[in-house]
């Protein structure tokens, strides 16, 4: 195969180098750029672009570029764009991250800009302070979510048995999930998702018995007598087959496609409420939100509201003060927010959440509810996790797995979690 | 003006007074400039992309390096760590080494089978060729990958198979004791990049030495074990190399089956997987780099054991 010159060839070429030098000049002609990045889905990413298109009609001297990844994928890529001082000028920020974050220095305090440009006097105080690190503001809160256990509602009509309700407990759900199971009327599929390596769900359990993941000096926060009674609760049931056999469960990757909700194989999963508009749209039976269980008649409920994300400023930005801009136009522009609906969770601004009420549809209306209406069941938000408790989360999953699987009783799965856990903070 | 002429005379001495340097350089550039020209891009890539970075790495292996922050000497702290207090390093090095000595050799023995079969002298050679060098091509992509995953999980393909039969499979590709199995099957379907060189050394047997030894009454299997396989040993010597250290470092397999975790339970837990967890995952640059120059070393050591041993089992013509 050879490549001739011809003058066709060379036309044609010089048409599209041309085209591409005049792009990327019109590109260049603006007076400022935005680069941002974020992590979610496809509905996140359509959501989100539309909301840059509207902020560039209003300010037609700036370009927005926006970028998005997985979960998993967009850590490591937000690490090395920081580290090769390639920072995004807007982040998506995590609670679990953006002490680490802050700390670091990579991101800019926006104390300076409260008030003047950015306006978020009716936010919930203490959805600023999860943002804020050290007494300065380093995250918007882009909504509130809440840990959730997500419901199959066709499959619980199936099986003739009652969705649960805020009273409902951990020995009512084994009961539950064995029924669902043995009413069979799914091939291959169980009452529940097998919960004992999902960290959120750990750490509802644990606030309902006046314990906690970490301390607020970064320490473990239970013990292996704790632990070893979780993985006892999860093992009774996975004997009684009200709960997804490990070899299903661990094809779980922590996300919206691979759950066993989301792949046929169990009544229940475990989430964040804003997750639900994300679960829906790949669920094809009716998802309902319901509570963690109780831990026993009249528990008081391991809940709390948490920012869901934040949006932070990096400290490489060349205009700080357009990125606040930006950060304030998403959180309180109302036509913003009709937009991005309840996806990020639940807005924080007393007027925009009151303006968006009546333009819900009924999956943004159930997660609104959800979150507002968790009442007692939710205490207060918990210090930001310290460095170390993403590897503290693998950990949990690998030990579950291991008390899964057999390879260790429940005893020794709540000795050797308990060790791991407290060798990974003490290396920080 | 009259300091441009200046200046211009100046250079113009200058030249004059190094003719000779210049002359030997411009033969120099003369003879070999058009072969540095055209070895140029290859230059830039690897002082630029590999041995740049990886200097950099070596230092980086000796330091506390989050990027966020400015890397910290520690000394040999990291190589302390990993061989006294890391019991997933030596997970981790469990699984590699067994995924190795599980999938080398079946690839191999798998791609001289091929090759053995397409050396008969069959129609249409060149299609097969192509066809089964196919997989090589697409195997280690994220798309197969996920596919895989497809294939051997809990009501993937294989277990509907398996079910016309009456057999029962667990999801293979999420249980510990299996998981590593299904990254075995994966490596041995990219049997390809073997197989075309086992047959260019199947070819370059002469064809004499098997019509002598019909003659002499040879039966097939002897003629492979007493001709083939001893004219074939450099040809299998350097697939098992090359295997051997493509095996030590894959890594994409790994990374999409298990979603990045290892999992189930560390099983599949490669070398490099555990090195990305590090460096990508916790944000230990430093330590990750030093975990990255202990695999050097040892795919360093294997090469040499391997060369060292090749001159007992591999015969070479001349």
């Amino acid at each position: 195969m050879t490549m001739r010159m011809t003058r066709r060839n060379v036309l044609a070429g010089g048409a599209a180098l041309l085209s591409y030098s005049v792009l990327a000049s019109s590109a260049l002609s603006q007076e400022a750029r935005l680069r941002l990045l974020w992590w979610g889905s496809q509905a996140r990413a359509d959501r989100t672009n539309k909301v840059n298109q509207l902020f560039q009609s209003a300010n037609t001297n700036v370009a927005i570029n926006g970028e998005f990844l997985g979960w998993s994928d967009y850590w490591p890529r937000l690490a090395t764009q920081v580290a090769g001082r390639n920072a995004p000028d807007i982040i998506q920020m995590d609670y679990r991250y953006i002490v680490e974050y802050a700390r670091r220095g990579a991101l800019a305090p926006l104390n300076d800009y409260l008030g003047s440009v950015l306006k978020v006097d009716d936010f919930d105080q203490v959805q600023i302070e999860g943002g804020s690190v050290d007494g300065k503001l380093y995250g918007v809160s882009l909504g509130a979510n809440s840990a959730t256990m997500l419901v199959n509602v066709a499959a619980f009509e199936e099986a003739g048995i009652e969705l649960p309700t805020p009273s409902t407990t951990w020995d009512d759900m084994a009961r539950i999930g064995a029924e669902i199971t043995k009413a069979g009327k799914r091939k291959g599929f169980f009452g529940l998702a097998d919960g004992s390596g999902v960290e959120p769900l750990l750490e509802n359990w644990l606030r309902q018995r006046g314990k906690a993941l970490f301390t607020a000096d970064g320490k473990i926060a239970y013990d292996a007598n704790d632990a070893a009674e979780w993985f006892a609760m999860w093992a009774a049931m996975r004997e009684a087959k009200a709960c997804v056999p490990p070899d299903i469960q661990a094809l779980d990757q922590f996300n919206v496609e691979t759950s066993p909700l989301s792949l046929g194989k169990s009544a229940t999963s475990y989430a964040h409420s804003n997750q639900l508009v994300a679960y829906q749209g790949i669920n094809k039976d009716k998802l309902a939100l319901s509570n963690h269980p109780l831990i026993g008649k009249g528990a008081k409920g391991g809940h709390y509201r948490k920012p869901s994300m934040f949006f932070s400023v990096s400290a490489q930005t060349k205009d700080p003060e357009l990125g606040a801009k930006y950060v304030n136009f998403f959180v309180t522009d109302p036509k913003a927010a009709e937009i991005l609906g309840v996806e990020r969770g639940v807005p924080e601004s007393k007027a925009v959440r009151e303006g968006l009420a009546p333009t819900l549809d009924e999956l943004g209306r159930a997660a609104l509810d959800y979150v507002s209406g968790l009442g007692p069941l939710a205490g207060a938000l918990p210090p930001p996790p310290p460095s170390g408790a993403g590897e503290a989360e693998l950990a949990l999953r690998t030990v579950a797995e291991q008390v899964g699987f057999g390879q260790l009783d429940v005893k020794q799965g709540g000795e050797t979690l308990v060790n791991e856990v407290t060798q990974i903070l003490s290396r920080g | 003006m009259a300091a441009v002429q200046d200046s211009a005379m100046a250079v113009g001495r200058g030249a004059q007074a190094r003719p000779a340097a210049q002359g030997r350089f411009a033969a120099l550039w003369t003879k070999h400039g058009a072969g540095y020209m055209f070895l140029l891009p290859w230059l830039v890539g690897f002082f630029g992309l590999t041995l740049g970075p990886a200097v950099a790495s070596l230092y980086l292996s000796f330091t506390s390096f989050d990027l966020i922050r400015s890397p910290e000497w520690v000394g040999a702290a990291n190589y302390v760590r990993i061989a006294t207090a890391d019991p997933k390093f030596a997970a981790s090095l469990k699984v590699t080494f067994l995924y190795v000595v599980l999938s080398v050799p079946f690839k191999l023995a798998f791609a001289l089978l091929v090759a053995i079969l397409l050396n008969r002298g069959i129609k249409g050679l060149t299609v097969y060729r192509a066809i089964f060098y196919l997989p090589s091509l697409l195997g280690g992509s994220v798309a197969i990958a996920v596919l895989w995953r497809q294939l051997f999980a809990g009501d993937g393909l294989i277990n509907s198979l398996l079910a016309q039969v009456g057999i029962e499979g667990p999801s293979w590709i999420s249980h510990p004791d299996y998981s590593i199995w299904t990254l075995v099957v994966l490596s041995v379907w990219q049997f390809g990049s073997p197989m075309i060189i086992f047959l260019a050394g199947l070819r370059q047997i002469p064809t004499d030495m098997y019509e002598a030894a019909s003659l002499d009454g040879a039966s097939k299997f002897r003629q492979f074990y007493k001709i083939t396989l001893p004219l074939l040993t450099p040809v299998i010597f350097f697939n098992a190399v090359v295997q051997t250290i493509e095996a030590f470092k894959a890594f994409t397999p790994a990374f999409i089956i298990s979603g990045g975790t290892g999992g189930p339970i560390n099983s599949t837990l490669f070398y490099t997987l555990y090195l990305y967890q590090e460096a990508f995952g916790n944000f230990r640059m430093g330590y990750a780099s030093a975990l990255a120059w202990i695999l050097v070393l040892i795919i360093g050591l294997f090469t040499a054991f391997s060369f060292l041993t090749s001159r007992y089992w591999v015969h070479y013509d001349d």
